[in-house]
């Protein structure tokens, strides 16, 4: 496994800048990268990161945050308001022409595609680490990059392996078994489940969204085994209390709690899972010093060194090529690296999900809340 | 020659000195004159306090005409009626509202049972000792939030909590007893009990101890004379507490998220949905004015069949 190797830590700052501003101002488009060449604009005391809690900001705070203070000297806070709720905070503060509250936003890259539909992000081309990044870090179906994706993920079925005595569940049906009423839990709004339904309840993906109703017979079914609806938290807290016995959920809360003791795996069933992907992004309104050093942070979060430490902790695949997955992630259907590894994931583009978003959620809702 | 009205006597006090200076600055500021207007002028912070709340209604309400263009994430620039189409029509908010408006009468009268015996014996113990605890254990709740306290029954009733771990040493199997209607109905019911019971003593204070002797004395047993002289005469009480409890409840966010599961949504829950998980706030602030709406004509029929009781400050209207 790798963990944060010391060189890196013991990053210095000549060879941070090197990395995240002479390259840019060699090659990109990025006019404002020129500043490189010129003095460095005048540090803030701290930024501001919107994360989330638990093994997430652990990781971020371990892989890029602490590094970034180290080289640069500007501390790191990271503010772990909800996503959903940090957004509409900074959208009032762009309309109403304020400093938004946070510099930088680590978000859904569906959430993060309405910041940007509705114009509240900077653009982010000028990052000189994109020249080596991977096409996953490109938002699907946005002009230039309002968001920078910075890892993927995949919504895998967790499953505490007593309950499943012959062996890891096959299919998403394997959940309408009677033994799992009350025993299963999905997300309160339906996220990560929908498409894998869609598959399950016999329909096709390309008819997504067109006609989703094989998604909602499905979810209908679900239903009918009075799952629990939560977040992320909910997830690994309902698996330590003996509450629940297979989710749909991210891969790094599963991962996150079997590091804690609870007897729990994971798979990617026959009809695939979503697959899908976080980003950072930053709010319009800032201070033009303080722009320039949130970009520096993002761009830093996409080199290789930042990336193998915070996606270890994640256990997530990055979006730079050569970063190595955690030692118990190597094969692992949650860690795709491979064509045959991302056949089996389900990926719809941010655009879409985020034009029906508030449609699924309300037949999702309708359904559940029934 | 008559001495000037601020040349004092050498023995005048320094701290009269100092009082007549603060009323002559305060005469100046406030001219004795103007001293009907103090009672409006002590009503000003709350006045501008409600005014904020209007402004923000205000607001919503004009956000509420506007629906959600998801091609930019940004409010119309038109107005429309959709979102109220939406709120009358989508059985997702008939079912969310029917159960808020379901579980708050239930929670109501739930609670007005078992807050009045505890406020009569609160309020008629002749042991000092034992209204000090009933006092103490009504208060406690308050130092402890309502999450805390919601989070608090997860731990006593979860599969592996001290309610299924009693049942599990006399042989029966665990049992679901969080994430359903009933465990967010008695969530809330444990929540506003204090509030009834805060409301329901004064009235109970208030009415003499003789009226029930006499009643005895009369030849009334303790349920003729409960039934005809402690319940009426309770009824302010009664009213101001189920006012007080029916709208909390009706407006309750947090019971019913944490312990129903995610599928026991209250109006609350679904406005938090809109504004926060769609990034509808239209469609939010639309169901937070009918809540509003809801909300107040429910408490304009109490007043309206029963009067205002306590809230109504011992006037008749």
């Amino acid at each position: 496994m790798n963990g944060p190797s010391k060189p890196f830590l013991n990053l210095d700052r000549r060879r941070f800048l090197q990395g995240v501003s002479l390259a840019g101002a060699a090659g990109l488009v990025g006019m404002p990268f020129g500043r490189a060449f010129a003095a460095e604009p005048e540090k803030p005391k701290e930024i501001i990161v919107r994360a989330w809690g638990g093994s997430w900001v652990d990781s971020l705070k371990k892989g890029v945050s602490d590094p970034f203070t180290e080289a640069t000297g500007i501390a790191v806070r990271h503010d772990l308001t909800e996503d959903n709720e940090i957004q509409p905070k900074v959208w009032a503060a762009v309309a109403q022409k304020r400093v938004p509250p946070i510099h930088i936003n680590w978000d859904t890259t569906t959430n993060a595609t309405k910041s940007a539909l509705r114009g509240v992000t900077e653009d982010l081309s000028d990052l000189s680490n994109l020249a080596g990044v991977t096409e996953l870090a490109k938002p699907v179906g946005l002009d230039g990059y309002p968001i920078v994706n910075t890892y993927g993920y995949v919504y895998v079925l967790a499953y505490r392996p007593s309950a499943f005595p012959n062996g890891a569940p096959k299919s998403w049906k394997d959940l309408l078994d009677p033994k799992f009423k009350g025993r299963i839990a999905l997300y309160n709004d339906g996220i990560g489940f929908h498409f894998p339904a869609q598959v399950a309840g016999g329909g096709k993906l390309e008819d997504i969204p067109g006609n989703m109703q094989p998604a909602w017979d499905f979810i209908a079914k679900i239903k009918e085994q009075e799952p629990l609806l939560g977040e992320d938290p909910d997830f690994t807290a309902w698996f330590q209390k003996g509450e629940i016995d297979a989710a749909c959920t991210i891969s790094t809360n599963a991962r996150e709690a079997k590091a804690n003791g609870v007897d729990i795996a994971w798979t990617v069933p026959e009809e695939g899972a979503k697959y899908d992907t976080d980003g950072l992004w930053i709010p319009k309104g800032l201070p033009e010093n303080e722009l320039y050093w949130a970009k520096q942070y993002i761009n830093f979060a996409i080199t290789k060194d930042a990336q193998q430490v915070w996606l270890d902790g994640l256990g997530l695949p990055g979006v730079v090529p050569g970063v190595n997955p955690p030692a118990d992630l190597v094969g692992d259907p949650s860690y795709p690296t491979t064509e045959a590894d991302f056949k089996k994931l389900i990926r719809i583009s941010s655009k879409v999900q985020v034009e029906h978003e508030s449609e699924w959620f309300g037949k999702f809702k309708e359904i559940m809340q029934g | 020659m008559r001495p000037s009205r601020t040349s004092y006597p050498l023995s005048y006090p320094l701290s009269w000195r100092l009082m007549d200076a603060l009323e002559a600055v305060a005469a100046a500021i406030w001219p004795r004159s103007f001293s009907a207007a103090v009672p409006w002028l002590m009503l000003l912070p709350a006045v501008v306090l409600v005014g904020l709340l209007v402004l923000g209604l205000w607001d919503m309400a004009d956000g509420s005409f506007r629906t959600l263009d998801t091609a930019t994430f940004l409010p119309s620039d038109d107005y429309s009626l959709a979102n109220y189409d939406r709120a009358f029509s989508e059985k997702l908010f008939f079912t969310v509202a029917s159960r808020s408006l379901i579980g708050s009468l239930i929670v109501t009268v739930v609670t007005l049972v078992f807050a009045f015996p505890y406020s009569y014996v609160m309020v008629r113990t002749r042991s000092a000792a034992l209204r000090k605890f009933l006092l103490i254990a009504l208060f406690l709740p308050f130092f402890i939030g309502q999450v805390v306290r919601a989070y608090g029954w997860l731990i006593i009733l979860g599969s592996q909590g001290m309610v299924n771990e009693a049942l599990g040493l006399v042989g029966v199997a665990p049992i679901r007893l969080l994430y359903n209607y009933p465990a967010v109905l008695f969530g809330l019911v444990q929540y506003m009990l204090p509030f009834a019971v805060l409301m329901l003593a004064p009235a109970l204070t208030a009415i003499p101890e003789e009226m029930e002797s006499a009643a005895g004395s009369l030849g009334a047993n303790w349920v003729r004379t409960f039934i005809h002289v402690v319940l009426p005469l309770a009824k302010p009480g009664f009213i101001g507490a189920g006012l007080v409890v029916l709208t909390l409840s009706l407006t309750d966010f947090a019971i019913p998220a944490i312990l129903g599961g995610g599928s026991q949504d209250f109006i609350a829950n679904a406005i938090y949905d809109q504004f926060f998980r769609t990034s509808d706030q239209g469609m939010g602030a639309t169901l937070a004015l009918l809540l509003v709406a809801v909300g107040s004509i429910m408490v304009g029929v109490v007043f309206a069949l029963f009067g205002a009781g306590t809230l109504a400050m011992g006037r008749s209207k």
